[in-house]
């Protein structure tokens, strides 16, 4: 069937900020699935608020919104554009709750707009467990025995008959926040009224335990004649009881048998058919019962998920691509496989090699939080890894997790707690971030598989291809190097093994190691994935790297090669805009005519799509994966200034190697990043920067306090993301300090800085190509200094900050590119504080805030910066001027993770905890501001009632906040020393006592949700105060909360604009742009 | 290996490593170590790119003759599950893999394959880049091979393969058919997965050229009671048996070389209902006189896609062949049954009929009109027929699968349905009987009807 003629215009609904459970993969496949309906000639209108995402480039649909998903803004954009379809099953769990509420409120028949894909009735069968339920019964595939609680005494009820452990799944939240496992009545208790609360229908689904059974996923595309193929199936292999998200999983599934396989293959298809999907992909979760085959289904998503991008990316098969194409009418057998360009889609990928996924984690960042692992997700990130066996690609995946391990284990790495067999014991058992390698140390020291099986359930298989490994490793250990042979080397290899292990294992070094591999000829060999496992040639350049050895598959070099490295895993600090910068790269220098080369190792990415580069490494950002692609690739250039801190921190080995770093040099960067260099530099120029000093020992540091004075920004050297900073305020909090960051990073120093209390923070990004420098934009961020600048709001332009003032910072920026050598981005952040000027640090790389400067400015900063790196002139390139005035207002918001975190403390710091970001466009500031928190919030307080506690430091600048909300209409209730300084300034309101105190105490009318707003400063870091009470309470209630004076203030001017004068919707097609 | 390797090796799942050789006719030399029974074989060279279910494959007995290459590089990860075996004795002369299991994992597994292998004498090579082998077969053709655990000098060996039997022109059914009639009974497999059959409603005469397992179990399960009987039976000794209708089974080798079979064939054509698979087919189409010819590297596999041209519905299917039917020498185009075309397209590319939605006729010689049912649309080969003026429909892929897809297990339907008469025998929709004879209870067979609730 060929494509619908009936439709001319579609509407996709994106997924929104980056969140835990909801990636970039949303990117990846919204993209793919613009570009195709696009180039299938439909009109294409977009929502989506997050603007470090590709598919909101404006080049890539016709009418792109950056724009909270809400169903009001929808309407609005709906009601502007009038698509005749909506697509709603590429935006993840937000997409597709966005279009349900469309739908059920009546707005999609209103405006006649047809829901493609995926209709209501099927969303509503695959999301809501009893119709489900009701469905797998009717096809006679079996569900876990269950019972739906609507109170905690339901729950016991059901229990009563499944007996304990039984999990717990609140119905229709995101990623399965909310549910868990509960062993006994405390714990049922507990995670069952906390899920009745996150649960918009109030309901929680309390289940038998299939803890520890083996769960396997398949990914389903389905077209609207009803032909069905598998494109995937992947084993986890952490077993039941670990969030998919979280587990390690295999592709394809392992230890099924064909029989078993083809059982739960028909089921899979049979479930979709069931549901009715009719078109599109979608994923089928189940649990085997290791015993006896028992299948059970846990359930389906009728939409592309993260499995199906990891899928995409193991197999070559484009799943959202393809589901796109379905859902306008193509059938499978009518679409091209794009790999093969001979075959057609309608087959079911072969490959022959093995995929290992790996989550990455960043409990570190949030402290008081349990961080065992359960079926909620907590990842913030992954990373794929492709071998030509299990053991090849598992030890690929370790030593891509950027975590500085060099493997999996034997990496001369220690890990606490190791010593002690009990406590080894202890740390196999529990799943945590770190339980492989306490696996691996465990088998080292002589525990047997069996052992192992018992106390983690992870299948045997696995189980003995780890074992396997260790016993080479442990083998290896003490062997010389000059000892080795050809055969022994590529057997280490074979085993997964890093030179860097080789290197520790053998006594010598990494370098030491490459050489001689390279002396005996053990070189690895680079294989294509090509969806068929070579039964037919493919033209599409997707490589992998192993030492099956035979016969690589690189193609001779015909033109001027650019390699770009990518970011790696996502994790805090390190997200989706730098894989935004690398795709951009990719684009401009291609344009350029250079033959692109793209390596990374994260299967959410836009970048990992096999058709964003000419060509595409799917390998670990270590010096020596990189190496082995620059020794067959020979690129004429590399660039490391785009993938954040990853790449970069390679440039100076890939430089000593003999490669050319694109770009700013690797001298420069040194430069910049040196901070003894740096400050000589700023001497030089006569720029000011904070007064600074180092010590070793709390008497040193108190030492540098007396010559700086309180309060001290202080940090550990050696870490990133702000990791470990804090700001203390007295000698007290030095002390406590100087104590944690021993553990953080012991034997090195800790950096002090003078503190800029209150001082206004700005980020300005610009390019520089050795003559002239371009400024991309500067950012006046609303929190004031103190707050991590990827957490904190920013708007562009500055709001608040003189002409005179953001010249002179454009000034300074011209100087120190040109003075630091930078060719390429550089991001400088200042502060300014009583009309003084500072440079807190320069960044010559590609920065966090990138992407949204150019979609705020229309400029396209990456692309240029990539084509400053090939060699052109920014005089040549046609660029507006950099003064310019520009005509709006875009903020940016930061989106934090605390709800995923239970116990962790909300008080934003200048330690980074966000994970995404959205943007607010607007006429001026607080309309932007307020569009930036109807991004992340959905809504905004209207009017009730508003709880204030704040510090001492912020009562007398509260007061004309506290007047604004009252004339808002809240009804204004405050701790007493925050309402006498209120009450005392003429502000009528409720005086509270204790937060427990009283009949009906503050706390019980946050959990009743009496209250509506919460503005909560904190002061020091004492975390286990009041306000870490209220600010936890705020999160678990969902309660709007502010924890900033700037904060409050600006929320208070976006909601007083927003109502007088509304919030209209722009599209970036109708606000300036640049292309190149 | 080195004596480092082997030291490397210690205490891991792997046995001390023995050298092992594979080598083709045409000169290409994969070493690599020993992984089950010690010897010398000659064979012809192929690859299968099926991701699990390699006892099914190794133990079907269509791969007489051939070294089989495993194109996902680690077999034996689930052991051997006896149940899941598909004929007496493993008919396959060799085995190459990347990476061998002796510790695997399944709660069905008895035995390690390496232990199965041994036991059943089956010489296999590991440690193989078999992506680079299966590129040079995809690239330079099935061809001759020798594997050895003996002899490791790539010259001797090149030699000796040079100087092996070809597979053209063997017939190498004898070797795996059975000597004389017998009831088939229903294999105790699966019990756990599949329903019970339906009532024996139909007398079925097989003949077994090397019949897998699971096809004979599948007619079972459709209703028949199966008599297998030797490849070369006479027609007059069938017909005598009176049945209700007539199998042909998959085998291996060249089909010109199983006159015995088809020669039979062609007496029973129009007299009772004839369904076959793979070979079957083939000695249908040799029966009314078409050529076969040898492909250049074969269908293996299970994950072609293949269109049903009366119901436009593809199904996944899975591939073992190595001939195949030339459609154009089944006779002339008759226009008004083929969209008002006259010639047969110039390239011999059947998806021509799938972009027109035709399913065409062609009128023969023999048996007057026959329709092409089903195209590969991988590369637009003839996987499908059926006479219209005969009760006889065959397919080249197999529907039993076993392993891979079962979107095809219709077609056991469809041969019931034309014993019952049904001239829409072939009309079914695959969804409909996706889930036949499938049971998702609690590993009981019985009671969990899924029938009615499917329909």
């Amino acid at each position: 069937m060929p494509k619908r003629e009936d439709i001319k215009s579609i509407l996709v609904i994106g997924s929104g900020p980056i969140v835990i459970g909801q990636a970039c993969e949303f990117d990846y496949s919204g993209a793919q699935a613009c570009k195709v309906l696009k180039a299938d000639g439909y009109r294409v209108i977009l929502v989506n608020s997050n603007p470090a995402t590709i598919m909101t480039d404006p080049g890539l649909a016709d009418r792109t919104y950056v724009e909270p998903i809400t169903p009001g803004f929808i309407e609005s954009v709906i009601e502007k554009e009038r698509p005749d379809a909506l697509l709603p099953t590429l935006g993840g769990q937000t997409g597709l709750n966005a279009a349900v509420d469309l739908a059920r409120s009546g707005v999609l028949d209103k405006y006649g707009v047809e829901m493609i894909g995926c209709d209501l009735a099927a969303i509503e069968k695959g999301e809501d467990r009893k119709m489900f339920n009701e469905a797998m019964a009717e096809i006679g595939v079996e569900v876990a025995r269950s019972g739906y609680a609507y109170s905690v005494q339901d729950a016991l009820d059901i229990v009563a008959d499944l007996g304990y452990p039984v999990v717990l799944r609140p119905s229709f939240t995101l990623g399965g926040a909310g549910g868990g496992i509960a062993h006994d009545e405390e714990e049922l208790v507990s995670i069952v009224s906390n899920g009745l609360e996150l649960s918009p229908a109030n309901e929680v689904l309390v289940e038998e335990s299939i803890e520890g059974w083996k769960e396997y996923e398949m990914e389903v595309m389905r077209d609207r004649a009803g032909n069905g193929i598998i494109i995937c199936s992947i084993e986890n292999l952490d077993p039941m009881g670990i969030h998919t998200g979280d587990s390690i999983t295999v592709a394809p599934a392992q230890t099924l048998s064909d029989v078993e396989y083809q059982r739960m293959r028909v089921a899979s298809l049979a479930i979709l058919e069931k549901i009715g999907v009719e078109t599109g992909g979608s994923n089928v979760q189940f649990a085997l019962n290791p015993d006896n085959g028992r299948m059970i289904v846990i359930e389906m998503n009728p939409r592309v998920s993260r499995s199906s991008a990891l899928a995409s990316k193991a197999t070559g098969f484009p799943i959202a691509k393809f589901a796109a194409k379905l859902a306008v009418g193509y059938t499978l057998d009518e679409v091209v496989n794009d790999i093969t360009k001979a075959t057609p889609a309608a087959f079911e990928p072969s490959i022959d090699y093995c995929v290992v996924k790996v989550p990455r984690f960043a409990f570190e960042k949030f402290k008081g939080t349990d961080d065992t692992l359960t079926t909620r997700m907590k990842a913030v990130g992954e990373i794929m890894a492709i071998g030509r066996t299990f053991e090849e690609a598992l030890g690929k995946a370790m030593r891509s997790m950027e975590n500085g391990r060099g493997g999996l284990g034997a990496d001369g790495k220690q890990l606490p707690g190791v010593d002690d067999p009990e406590q080894l014991r202890a740390n196999v058992q529990r799943p945590t971030a770190d339980r492989l390698f306490y696996l691996a140390e465990a088998l080292r020291q002589g525990m047997t598989v069996d052992e192992a099986f018992a106390l983690t359930k992870i299948d045997p298989f696995f189980l003995h291809r780890i074992n396997d490994m260790i016993r080479v490793q442990e083998n290896l250990r003490g062997t010389k190097l000059e000892e080795m042979d050809a055969d022994a080397l590529r057997l280490c290899k074979r085993y997964g093994m890093s030179d860097v292990q080789i290197a520790h294992l053998t006594g010598t070094t990494e370098l030491m190691v490459r050489a001689c591999r390279k002396i005996l000829g053990v070189r690895p060999a680079f294989k294509t994935v090509d969806t068929c496992a070579a039964e037919f040639p493919s033209s599409t350049a997707y490589h992998y790297k192993t030492y099956d050895a035979d016969e690589t598959e690189v193609a001779p070099k015909t033109r001027k090669r650019a390699m770009i490295l990518g970011a790696g895993p996502n994790r805090i600090g390190q997200g989706i805009e730098f894989d935004y910068c690398c795709v951009h790269a990719s684009y401009a220098l291609a344009d350029a005519g250079y033959e692109t080369i793209m390596v990374n190792c994260n299967p959410e990415t836009v970048s990992t799509d096999y058709d964003t580069s000419d060509k595409l490494y799917f390998e670990p950002l270590t010096f020596e994966d990189v190496m082995d692609i620059v020794d067959v690739e020979d690129p004429d250039g590399v660039v490391v200034t785009l993938g954040g801190q990853t790449p970069l921190k390679l440039a100076q080995a890939l430089q000593e190697a003999g490669v050319h770093i694109m770009g700013t040099s690797p001298e420069a960067i040194d430069l910049a990043e040196d901070r003894d260099r740096f400050a000589a530099i700023m001497d030089e120029m006569e720029i000011i920067y904070p007064a600074a000093g180092m010590a070793n020992t709390f008497e040193e540091a108190v030492g540098v306090a007396k010559r700086l004075g309180f309060p001290l920004l202080v940090r550990p050297s050696y870490v990133l993301g702000g990791r470990g900073m804090a700001i203390v305020y007295n000698v007290d909090q030095l002390r406590t300090y100087m104590g944690e960051a021993a553990k953080i990073s012991p034997d090195h120093p800790v950096y002090l800085d003078r503190f800029l209390e209150g001082a206004v923070e700005l980020d300005l990004d610009c390019i520089c190509d050795g003559t002239d420098v371009y400024i991309g934009g500067v950012l006046e961020h609303i929190e004031a200094a103190g707050i991590h600048s990827g957490d904190s709001s920013c708007c562009i332009p500055p709001f608040a900050m003189s002409d005179a003032n953001v010249e002179q910072l454009r000034s300074i920026a011209r100087r120190l590119a040109l003075r630091l050598g930078v060719v390429g981005l550089l991001n400088i952040q200042f502060a300014v504080k009583d009309q003084i000027i500072y440079v807190i640090e320069a960044n010559p790389r590609a920065s966090r805030t990138v992407p949204f400067v150019s979609k705020a400015t229309g400029v396209p900063l990456a692309k240029v910066a990539a084509r400053v790196m090939s060699g052109e002139k920014l005089a040549d390139m046609g660029l507006p001027a950099d003064d310019r005035r520009l005509s709006h207002f875009s903020v940016k918001e930061a989106v934090l993770p605390f709800g995923r975190f239970p116990g962790a403390d909300s008080v934003l710091g200048p330690e980074m905890k966000s994970t995404g970001e959205v943007m607010g466009i607007g006429p001026n500031f607080p309309a932007a501001y307020a569009k930036g928190q109807l991004a992340v919030d959905c809504s905004l307080p209207e009017n009730g009632t508003c709880f204030i506690s704040v510090c001492d430091r912020d009562k007398r600048s509260f007061v004309p906040i506290a007047r604004a909300l009252e004339r808002l209409g809240f009804n204004l209730v405050a701790t007493a020393g925050t309402a006498r300084a209120l009450i005392s300034n003429g502000i009528e309101c409720e005086v509270v006592g204790k937060l427990h105190e009283g009949e009906n105490s503050i706390m019980e009318r946050i959990a009743s949700g009496e209250v509506h707003l919460i503005v909560n400063t904190p002061f020091g870091d004492r975390t286990r105060t009041d306000g870490y009470e209220i600010r936890t309470a705020a999160i678990r209630h969902n309660v709007s909360h502010m924890t900033t004076l700037a904060g409050a203030q600006a929320m208070v001017a976006g909601l007083e604009v927003a109502r007088k004068r509304g919030l209209d919707v722009v599209a970036l097609q109708d606000l300036p742009q640049w292309d190149f | 290996m080195s004596k480092l390797s082997e030291q490397l090796l210690a205490g891991t799942s792997k046995p001390t490593p023995r050298p092992a050789m594979l080598v083709l006719e045409d000169g290409a030399v994969f070493a690599g170590t020993a992984c089950a029974a010690q010897g010398e074989v000659y064979g012809e060279i192929c690859f299968n790119t099926a991701l699990e279910g390699y006892l099914e494959v190794i133990t079907d007995p269509s791969y007489a003759g051939q070294i089989i290459t495993m194109t996902y590089p680690q077999i034996g990860n689930y052991g051997v599950s006896r149940e899941d075996i598909q004929s007496k004795k493993p008919a396959l002369r060799g085995l190459v893999v990347r990476d061998m299991c002796t510790t695997p994992s399944n709660w069905r597994s008895t035995m390690s394959l390496p232990e199965y292998l041994t036991k059943e004498n089956v010489v296999a090579i590991e440690g193989v880049d078999t992506r680079a082998l299966t590129r040079h077969v995809r690239d330079h053709g099935a061809q001759r091979a020798v594997l050895s655990t003996v002899d490791t000098d790539p010259q001797n060996l090149l030699r000796k393969v040079r100087a092996s039997q070809s597979l053209v022109g063997q017939n190498l059914i004898p070797t795996v058919s059975i000597a004389w009639p017998e009831e088939h009974p229903l294999s105790a497999q699966y019990t756990a997965f599949l329903e019970q059959p339906q009532e024996a409603r139909f007398k079925v005469v097989a003949y077994d050229c090397g019949a897998k397992r699971a096809i004979l179990d599948n007619l079972v399960r459709v209703g028949c009671q199966v008599t297998v009987v030797p490849w070369d039976t006479p027609a007059e000794d069938v017909l005598a048996m009176n049945p209700d209708g007539v199998f042909l089974s998959n085998g291996p080798g060249d089909p010109d070389a199983v006159e015995g079979t088809y020669s039979q064939v062609q007496k029973l054509m129009g007299k009772l209902p004839i369904f076959g698979i793979c070979l079957g087919h083939q000695m249908i189409c040799k029966a009314c006189g078409a050529q076969i010819e040898k492909l250049k590297f074969g269908h293996r596999g299970g994950n072609q896609p293949v269109m049903n041209l009366l119901t436009k519905r593809v199904e996944i299917s899975v591939q073992n062949h190595g001939f195949g039917l030339m459609f154009p020498t089944l006779g002339e185009l008759v226009p008004e049954l083929s969209g008002g075309v006259t010639e047969h397209p110039a390239d011999g590319d059947l998806r021509f009929w799938v972009e027109r939605g035709v399913a065409p006729v062609v009128q023969n010689d023999r048996f007057g009109r026959i329709q092409l049912t089903h195209v590969n649309l991988n590369d637009g080969t003839p996987e499908g027929i059926r006479l219209l003026d005969a009760p006889t429909f065959c397919v080249q892929y197999h529907p039993e699968a076993a392993p891979g897809s079962t979107d095809s297990h219709y077609l056991f339907t469809a041969f019931a349905r034309l014993m019952e008469g049904q001239q829409d025998y072939l009309s079914i929709d695959i969804a409909q009987d996706r889930l036949s004879g499938w049971t998702f209870g609690e590993n009981e067979p019985v009671g969990r009807a899924a029938e009615g609730e499917v329909e």
